[in-house]
């Protein structure tokens, strides 16, 4: 997927010195301003949040938020994923969503689930590839941009798929 | 020892000396008091006395009791000596080597004496005293090695480096063939190797290469052995043996540019001011082509020839090594290649080098002759070299339309936002740089490096509580004051006490300065304690470079830097004394009677405010140091204003003039402060005679000469 490859894709948690990082990957990436609670949230959710390097410089970011279901649970909720325009198609935004399946598996978590614009189609079919599904759809979910539509995007993991 | 005590009290003096070396105050304290209380007026006592109390920071008690017991007890060795020691102890080196040499007159063979007395002279310099003690200690104590050592050093130091040879060598006499032993190897080689270079020094080459080959298996540092073999082989001209230890030494490690140079000194090929006729820059282009056939992972065997070629050569070679680092992302291409805007002509070349490879990755995403795609990330990178490139050419537009599409394409690199600040302010928006450095700052919070600059971008501009603010951020305790001082970060000093003069407030820029001078005094008393260690652990080649790179102590460009902010300081203040409320002498518009109510007045004010300030300085240094032994000295002139009442600034300007003349006699800046300080003192002479260097040095520059005229 993409070449290249001979470079160094890392990974690196994100911290309160370095969070600024992440603020402007959002800034740039996102039409979405996010508040406070956000950083919060993707600092105190561990692992699951993570900086994606390449060649030493950061692109790529995903944040998590780990939600309490009833029943105990744990899902993960994907808050943002998302790499500068340059450095798309060289395999990172992969690696970083296989990172955090990776974890949902070992920590046996069940569902994970994120939104998406309806328009987006590249985001749509890159999640697809991975075995999530439209579950739902949101009416007026976002204020600022348009369309304001939202699908819910779900991936149920089961162990027995692990043993697939 | 104690003059004629009896038996009971000469225990209680020596347990005084015992309690003294020991630390243990107090009970030292307690003896001397019960042998006082007998014998109140035993000199030796006092002296013992005077000097545990100086140890507890009781000093014009222990120098009052120091000089009555001397004043009791003149003949005797021990109470000079005790006055020695508390001299010393106030690094009051003449004095203290006065009262030793007293001590030696009553005492002349007592080895604790003269042991101190050699290291006195040793850091007052003093060589020819260091030599003659040193002989006496070896006269009397000739079965200790350090004194021979200490001896050979002594003639070393006092440029007699023949006699030190001897004198190395009758001690090699005395030692046995199985010496030294295992857990003395190490001294033994380090002596050796002294032992030669001083030989290649004094230049008996022949000799010195001699006695290196027949001592190979004492010898324990086998690198700097071959450092010296080579080093003494290109010396007798014997090139083709030095060429291939070179080459051995590059094996063992090929980025060293000063192999690099010795073997091309080896071929004959080297010249000091780089430049090189076109025979000469073939054979040098072969060299480097066959050395970097061997060496293929050095980066220097590939940057060197850039130096020395020119027109094609040159851009093909640049290219060759631009563009693998370009792909790699290294940031500091572009100071690994500034040297080169130096030389004619290669700044356009490099520029039309980078530009070609701009385009080409823009329009075909890979390099003008390859056929593989190259990462987004190169582009980033052409752009970050480029904007550097036309700030050092001083296009500052393009420079900064660069940078901010660099910033566009990837704005989590943090080096981005670092040039952009640079950028800024060399084009003079020191503001802007400053913020844009602290958007740097604030993408690594845990990267002190990134802080301190952005200190240093605040302090330019200006900022002073902003940038105390941020550099706190890294110092153990928040107590920034007190902390960058004890580490000596002396550029933060300077950089405070230039914004502060900028912004007129002369008594802090004042401090700030002498703090820094105050600095180098204490690098010149640390040394002290290494006349002994080096001694004793032999790394003579290492201690008599100390000594040499402490001597050149004052011509360091900090100093530099903070003696001229300090004249600046003075004879700012020499013309303009009316702000300040001491210097009244020059004020001839008010009437006397006048002047002493405004001098009252103000000291009256100002004596309030300093006691305000002790108030709140003491409770709050009081609460958050309870519990601490040392009570840290508050400072009693935060303002710099006791700073400010000096009656003479142009005394103490010229008092540090002097030390830059002395050691910085090249640099423009020296003379032309003291033009203007002599100048103000009246004395055309030196005045003159400052002008005759500054001429001396730049003749061009007419400009600053017919200010001065």
């Amino acid at each position: 997927m993409g070449g290249g490859r001979e470079f160094a894709i890392s990974l690196d948690g994100v911290r309160d010195k370095n969070v600024m990082q992440l603020k402007k990957l959002n800034t740039v990436l996102f039409p979405v301003r996010y508040n406070d609670k956000y950083y919060a949230d993707a600092l105190a959710s561990g692992d699951f949040t993570k900086l994606a390097y390449y060649s030493d410089i950061c692109v790529e970011s995903i944040a998590c938020r780990l939600e309490k279901k009833e029943g105990g649970a744990i899902c993960v909720y994907i808050m943002t994923l998302g790499v500068l325009a340059p450095y798309r198609g060289l395999g990172i935004g992969t690696r970083l969503l296989n990172h955090v399946l990776d974890l949902c598996l070992k920590q046996n978590i069940q569902e994970i689930y994120l939104h998406v614009q309806t328009n987006n189609d590249d985001a749509i079919n890159f999640y697809k590839k991975f075995g999530f599904e439209i579950t739902e759809r949101i009416k007026s979910y976002y204020t600022n941009i348009d369309p304001p539509d939202c699908f819910v995007l779900t991936k149920f993991i089961t162990t027995s798929q692990a043993n697939k | 020892m104690g003059a004629s005590l009896p038996p009971k009290e000469a225990n209680l003096f020596k347990l005084i000396v015992k309690s003294y070396e020991t630390k243990q105050y107090k009970k030292g304290l307690k003896a001397a008091d019960a042998i006082l209380k007998k014998f109140p007026e035993h000199g030796e006592t006092l002296s013992m006395k005077g000097l545990t109390l100086n140890c507890m920071d009781r000093k014009s008690e222990a120098y009052e009791l120091v000089r009555l017991g001397l004043k009791n007890d003149l003949k005797s060795h021990v109470c000079w000596h005790v006055y020695g020691l508390l001299y010393r102890s106030d690094r009051e080196y003449r004095e203290a080597i006065k009262c030793y040499r007293n001590a030696l007159r009553i005492d002349p063979d007592n080895i604790e004496i003269l042991r101190d007395l050699s290291l006195l002279q040793a850091q007052m310099r003093d060589l020819t005293g260091f030599v003659e003690t040193r002989q006496q200690l070896l006269t009397l104590k000739p079965n200790h090695r350090m004194n021979w050592i200490g001896f050979a050093v002594a003639h070393h130091l006092n440029s007699n480096g023949a006699k030190a040879v001897e004198i190395l060598e009758a001690y090699e006499g005395t030692l046995e063939d199985d010496y030294p032993p295992d857990n003395e190897r190490c001294e033994h080689g380090e002596m050796l190797l002294y032992k030669i270079s001083l030989l290649e020094e004094c230049g008996f080459l022949e000799r010195a290469l001699e006695e290196l080959h027949k001592k190979e298996p004492k010898i324990v540092d086998k690198l700097t052995y071959k450092e010296q073999e080579v080093s003494l082989l290109v010396k007798l001209g014997r090139l083709e043996e030095g060429a291939n230890l070179y080459k051995a030494l590059l094996t063992m490690n090929p980025d060293n540019y000063r192999y690099y140079e010795g073997l091309q000194k080896c071929f004959v090929l080297y010249s000091e001011n780089g430049k090189y006729s076109s025979d000469e820059i073939d054979q040098l282009d072969a060299l480097y082509k066959s050395l970097a056939e061997q060496y293929t992972w050095s980066s220097a065997v590939k940057r060197i020839p850039l130096d020395f070629l020119q027109g094609d050569k040159f851009r093909e070679a640049a290219i060759s090594y631009i563009k693998p680092l370009l792909t790699k992302g290294v940031p500091s291409l572009f100071s690994d290649l500034s040297p080169l805007y130096d030389h004619p002509g290669k700044a356009d070349m490099l520029e039309q080098l980078i530009l070609e490879l701009e385009h080409s990755i823009r329009i075909n995403g890979r390099y003008p002759d390859r056929t593989e795609k190259e990462p987004p990330s190169t582009l980033l990178w052409i752009l970050f070299f480029l904007a550097q490139h036309y700030d050092r050419r001083g296009q500052y537009d393009v420079a900064l339309s660069k940078i901010d599409e660099a910033i566009q394409h990837t704005p989590t690199v943090i080096d981005l936002y670092s040039v952009k600040s640079r950028i800024l302010k060399h084009a003079g928006d020191l503001v802007a740089a400053a913020s844009l450095a602290d958007e740097a700052r604030c993408m690594d919070l845990a990267d002190r490096y990134i802080n301190s600059e952005c200190v240093k971008r605040m302090l330019q501009a200006d900022q002073v509580a902003l940038a105390e603010k941020t550099a706190v951020l890294f110092t153990k305790d928040g107590d920034q004051h007190n902390n960058l001082h004890d580490m000596q970060c002396m550029w933060y000093e300077l950089a405070s006490g230039e914004s502060y003069f900028r912004q007129g407030d002369l008594g802090r820029a004042l401090k700030k300065f002498l703090a820094v001078e105050k600095h180098y005094a204490d690098i010149t008393e640390d040394q002290f304690d290494f006349h002994s260690y080096c001694l004793r652990k032999m790394t003579l080649r290492a201690y008599v470079e100390m000594l040499k790179f402490q001597d050149r102590l004052h011509s360091h460009a900090y100093f530099h830097k903070a003696a001229a902010g300090a004249i600046r300081c003075y004879l700012k203040f020499y013309d303009s004394p009316v702000n300040s409320p001491a210097e009244e002498e020059d004020n001839t518009s008010k009437t006397p009677s006048q002047k002493k109510k405004m001098k009252k007045q103000r000291k009256a004010e100002r004596a309030k405010k300093e006691a305000e300030e002790k108030n709140e300085e003491s409770s709050a240094s009081g609460n958050s140091k309870f519990g601490k032994r040392h009570i840290k000295p508050v400072d009693p002139d935060p303002y710099g204003e006791k700073l400010l009442k000096t009656e003479d600034p142009l005394s103490e300007a010229t008092k540090y003039l002097k030390l830059l003349q002395k050691n910085s006699p090249d640099s423009l800046e020296t003379h032309l402060l003291s033009f203007e300080v002599n100048m103000r003192k009246q004395k055309i002479l030196l005045a003159f005679q400052a002008v005759k260097q500054l001429l001396r040095l730049d003749a061009e520059n007419r400009i600053h000469i017919a200010a001065c005229i």
